[in-house]
């Protein structure tokens, strides 16, 4: 009796250890895009099929929310196996070696030069850290100008024609289709995307020759005389100028899709045909919006367009070796599949096939998109380029806003940033 | 002799009893209130990012002389005492006021109850968006208040003034609450004796005079605690910001001191400054606590 007890436990003991070997859940924490998750749930369901034992726990949250909980997920050592995130939010855990490097073989690449070789040239540079790769590219995206065409002919506009090439023409153009109730507006002309500052707002800074951080790193504001153009802009556009938008008005890229008379113009990515799809397909087949580059002012000295950012696949560096190969593996899996990502969820995945493919150059305006990327740069990334960016937002919005001037703005701005490249 | 050691065993016995009762509590705050207190405090002895796997650098008391020194955090005391005073005051008048009118009730008196309190129930964040919706230049804050004041197409500014924005918060923040103290002034009303307004109607007191000399004073204590239980609360405001700032209100009008942690911690990863000021919010929260022991102390009511 005694001996079959024990032999009773060595076979319970056997079954758990094999179990505990061979069943490996790897987690995958991701931001919501409905499009997104029909695609990844089934590519979730075919690798598990062909890798028994495996199982992939994919889980959404806001794309607002994503970073804190990854944050404070990692700051506790109970991160995910696999995340997403922008790169302005990514690069802290790749400087602060959080990150397992690409695994080039279970990605199924026969060297780590054949990834690089795979994707266009500098889309893999901002996970490239001590001769090391930390990132696979999930979307690279830029932002243009989306316009509604019947609110342009119903001012008498015409769309092809009389659209905004420059900045100082998108407020005349703003002005000419604001309805106004009094001070509130009841229809805006174009809006701009207010916390994203680094992707679009300091371009503008830039086409009039500024830089945010000089070439040394050492010093921040550089040619303050772009910066208070641009923030005297700002608040030209803002409540207490020509009243045209304001950050405190619904995001006019949220509105565009619905075509109620709301708004005329947004600045967004090519994923947003996607999502026009999905929230008003008559308005995405009727061949009532189009989409054109990035303007410039009329003095510009450079033409730069709207930074690209990139959201990369990244694998938790503190996981067992076991889980980071899957990983990869699991990763390569479903970047595998790039035109599909194209066509259903509309997001880029920067391969040198797919940017030379039919199915890019056959999608709406993707031409459009691509040029302006070509005369582009990535968005400027940092361990602390949240902070700066909300730096900026800060200034801007109290010259918009709070009724601060610019030079005021541009002072405490200076001082800001300056103190954060100091503390490093 | 032996009833000495009779009582001394007895007085012993009850002692035991009273720490195995107390012994749970005392380890879950030890848990989940000292050992982060200490925690905090140890942490804002260095320089640690929230990110860094290296071990943080001692920098002694260094946050706590940069805090002292920055501007921001200076702001963010003054956006938190604006913010405290704007908002307690008010809370302690109506909450008063919504207290003796549901009393005063004969019927209705549940309805009125559940009515105030049920923002309460509602979670922060929730109501913060509803709030959005109705501060959004086109929302209903602008419609009612232009047809209020038959001053059509102004807008208000509700997010988007300096000013407007602090007062804006305190709205949501008042409207969230006062529900909550006005039941905590219900109880205090309700403990009253009735027989003393009796008596005193026997003396030919009027309500008025009722209200003056007996309902105020014999509700002291009660308004004690409800000013420093809604100080305390106003000074620890976080989710009301936040959701402010992220639908678009300038930050530094409303930068409290939560929301300054908050942002150092999280969008800055440094947590040993984060939690400096987290230890600076504790000694002014302690501060108003011990002025509340100090108070209830005098003010212990017998009737």
């Amino acid at each position: 009796m005694k001996k079959l007890f024990v032999v009773f436990l060595f076979v319970i003991f056997v079954s758990i250890t094999v179990n505990a070997a061979t069943d490996i859940e790897i987690t995958f924490w991701t931001h919501e895009d409905p499009n997104r998750t029909e695609i990844e749930n089934r590519y979730i369901a075919e690798f598990e099929q062909a890798n028994p034992g495996v199982t992939i726990k994919r889980v959404t949250s806001g794309s607002g929310q994503i970073q804190e909980l990854i944050l404070t997920a990692f700051a506790a050592n109970q991160g995910p196996d696999i995340f997403n995130m922008s790169i302005e939010d990514e690069y802290a855990y790749i400087v602060n070696e959080r990150l397992a490097p690409v695994d080039f073989e279970a990605a199924g690449y026969p060297s780590l030069q054949a990834i690089y070789d795979a994707y266009i040239p500098g889309v893999l540079d901002p996970v490239t850290y001590k001769g090391q790769l930390y990132g696979l590219p999930l979307e690279l995206t830029n932002w243009c100008i989306y316009i509604n065409k019947k609110i342009f002919r119903d001012v008498g506009l015409d769309p092809e024609k009389d659209y905004p090439k420059t900045w100082e023409e998108m407020m005349e153009v703003s002005d000419k289709i604001a309805i106004r109730e009094g001070e509130i507006l009841k229809r805006r002309g174009f809006d701009f995307r207010y916390p994203y500052y680094l992707v679009s707002w300091v371009p503008m800074v830039e086409q009039l020759g500024g830089k945010l951080i000089s070439d040394d790193g050492k010093t921040a504001i550089i040619n303050e005389e772009a910066w208070l153009k641009v923030l005297d802009y700002m608040r030209e556009w803002g409540p207490n100028g020509r009243n045209l938008g304001s950050p405190t008005y619904t995001n006019a890229r949220k509105l565009f899709n619905k075509d109620n008379n709301d708004v005329a113009m947004c600045l967004t990515g090519l994923y947003q045909q996607g999502r026009i799809r999905a929230d008003n397909p008559e308005f995405y087949e009727s061949g009532e919006w189009m989409v054109v580059p990035f303007p410039v002012f009329e003095n510009a000295v450079k033409d730069v367009p709207a930074a690209y950012y990139g959201h990369y696949y990244m694998v938790n560096g503190q996981k067992p070796k076991e889980n980071q190969q899957i990983a990869w593996k699991f990763i390569a899996f479903m970047l595998s599949h790039p035109e599909e990502y194209l066509t259903k969820v509309n997001i880029v995945q920067p391969t040198v096939k797919l940017m030379e493919s039919a199915t890019f150059k056959s999608m709406p305006y993707s031409e459009v998109f691509k040029n302006d990327m070509a005369k582009g740069h990535i968005v400027y990334y940092g361990e602390s380029s949240a902070k700066i960016q909300s730096l900026i937002r800060e200034a801007v919005e109290s010259v918009m806003l709070a009724g601060v001037s610019p030079e005021d703005a541009l002072k405490t701005l200076k001082r800001k940033v300056q103190e954060v490249l100091e503390e490093g | 002799m032996s009833k000495r050691i009779q009582s001394y065993s007895i007085e012993r016995q009850k002692a035991r009893w009273g720490w195995i009762f107390v012994a749970p509590t005392l380890i879950f705050f030890s848990l989940f209130s000292f050992y982060p207190i200490f925690n905090a405090f140890y942490a804002s002895l260095f320089r640690k990012k929230l990110l860094s796997l290296k071990p943080p650098d001692f920098i002694g008391f260094n946050n706590y002389s940069y805090l002292l020194k920055s501007p921001d955090f200076w702001n963010s005391i003054r956006a938190t005492v604006v913010f405290t005073l704007g908002t307690f005051i008010p809370l302690l008048i109506f909450s008063l006021i919504f207290a003796i009118f549901i009393m005063s009730r004969k019927r209705f008196q549940n309805f009125f109850q559940m009515a105030y309190y049920s923002p309460a129930v509602l979670s922060s964040v929730v109501a913060a968006v509803i709030w959005l919706l109705i501060f959004d230049p086109r929302g209903l804050a602008n419609q009612w208040v232009n047809f209020a004041l038959n001053t059509p197409g102004i807008d208000h500014k509700w997010l988007a003034s300096s000013v407007m924005v602090q007062i804006s918060a305190m709205m949501v923040y008042f409207w969230k609450y006062v529900g909550y103290f006005t039941i905590i002034f219900i109880v205090g009303l309700a403990s009253i004796p009735q027989s003393i307004y009796e008596a005193s109607k026997i003396d030919g007191a009027n309500d008025w005079k009722n209200f003056w000399y007996i309902t105020l004073p014999l509700l002291k204590p009660t308004t004690i605690l409800v000013s420093i239980m809604s100080m305390l609360q106003c000074l620890k405001t976080f989710s009301t910001q936040y959701l402010f700032t992220q639908g678009g209100a300038p930050l530094a009008p409303i930068n409290v001191i939560t929301l300054n942690i908050y942002h150092t911690a999280i969008r800055d990863h440094r947590i040993g400054r984060a939690s400096a000021m987290s230890i600076i919010l504790f000694i002014i929260m302690l501060f108003f606590t011990w002025l509340q022991f100090k108070f209830s102390r005098t003010d212990e009511v017998s009737y």
